[in-house]
């Protein structure tokens, strides 16, 4: 274990990106866990915050990239992308910061990560979620052909490969860090693997990302759309920052 | 009573000097004022040939010549709806992508505050430049 905050740029190495909203209850233990287990940097994207989750995470050790407005989970995520490729870390690993995705997994993630045989590792944990969820994904696998089990995993480990592809404003106006990331990344033509994981249920409140019907269907229609309109677009075209 | 031409020429003439006045004051951007210069000169124009429609109507079969301009008038404020969404997309994605590079910036700086904390004198950041 490790933590130079003394140096900047950091020209080698991985950080764990931690996007939170309003997560002040659980972001102090979970920086404290993640550099326990993994060691390394660990950037909290605040996600325009109103409690104290910036100056938490801070006085746990995490670097603290404080966004003006609220962007959402996955343009929290790619600040941190955007962050690591500028400070020269060659790997990433993101985790929810709600308690739900276990510190204790992100070796394994990195170490598959680092083996050299995939460009993207998803901690997976299809089994989790209601039955509705459960038909929301089958239905998405369905129509993007995508081989995947957990489509909504923000537990995932990336090389430099699958952060470029991430970090362009090709994937900034992305409303989610599911289906329309992974295409991109099927498109850049990048390896994905998924390992098994145990999640926990969230700690505190509800989901952030589907707290009423109303937004499930918006989700449902914006996603179908995205899939719909990214039809064929297999890998034909290799990205230009590869 | 006045003649109906005189009222829509009137009204045409009314939002090209509404426009300038815009523009003038700064509070209408250049690609967006050409437009409405467009449309105010349409105005102008038809209002002072409202005869026109009554030609070119028939060149494309409609038999009730006011309806092509109904047509044609819903189709050009769909264009322009779309394209301001367009424009409402490219700035969303500017907006997202200045966000994240402020917050970029301010991790950076609070680093560097961190990093040397006794030197006053040090003025800007020494390798920010080149980082970013």
């Amino acid at each position: 274990m490790h933590s130079h905050s003394q140096s900047f740029p950091v020209l080698a190495g991985f950080a764990v990106l931690i996007p939170a909203h309003n997560e002040a209850a659980t972001i102090g233990g979970l920086v404290e866990a993640a550099k326990e287990h993994l060691g390394g940097d660990v950037v909290v994207i605040d996600d325009a915050s109103t409690d104290e989750t910036a100056c938490i995470a801070r006085s746990a050790g995490a670097t603290v990239l404080p966004l003006s407005c609220n962007l959402g989970a996955w343009g929290a995520t790619q600040a941190g992308m955007r962050y690591a490729l500028r400070t020269g870390y060659q790997q990433v690993l993101t985790m929810d910061a709600d308690g739900q995705h276990l510190p204790e997994y992100l070796p394994l993630l990195l170490a598959t990560l680092v083996s050299g045989e995939v460009d993207v590792v998803i901690g997976a944990c299809p089994e989790r979620g209601s039955r509705a969820r459960q038909l929301a994904w089958s239905y998405f696998r369905k129509l993007t052909g995508l081989g995947i089990e957990d489509l909504t995993s923000g537990f995932r480990a990336y090389n430099e490969a699958a952060m470029k592809v991430l970090a362009a404003p090709d994937a900034t106006l992305l409303d989610y860090q599911d289906v329309g990331v992974l295409l991109l990344l099927r498109h850049a033509r990048l390896r994905l693997r998924e390992i098994p994981v145990p999640m926990r249920e969230r700690d505190h409140g509800g989901s952030r990302v589907f707290p009423s019907w109303l937004v499930v269907g918006k989700y449902m229609l914006q996603t179908s759309l995205l899939c719909l309109a990214k039809v064929g677009m297999n890998g034909k075209r290799r990205v230009a920052q590869r | 009573m006045i003649d109906y031409q005189w009222t829509s020429t009137l009204i045409g003439l009314l939002i090209a000097g509404l426009i300038l006045f815009l523009v003038r004051r700064d509070h209408l951007h250049g690609p967006y004022a050409i437009w409405w210069l467009v449309v105010a000169a349409m105005v102008v124009v038809l209002g002072a040939f409202p005869r026109l429609f009554d030609t070119v109507a028939p060149l494309f079969g409609v038999a009730y010549p006011p309806i092509l301009a109904v047509v044609l008038g819903m189709g050009l404020l769909l264009i322009k709806m779309l394209t301001m969404d367009l424009e409402r997309s490219r700035q969303e994605r500017k907006l997202r992508r200045l966000t994240q590079r402020l917050a970029m910036l301010e991790a950076l700086l609070e680093k560097e505050r961190r990093n040397r904390p006794a030197q006053k004198e040090g003025g800007a950041g020494g390798n920010g430049d080149q980082v970013w």
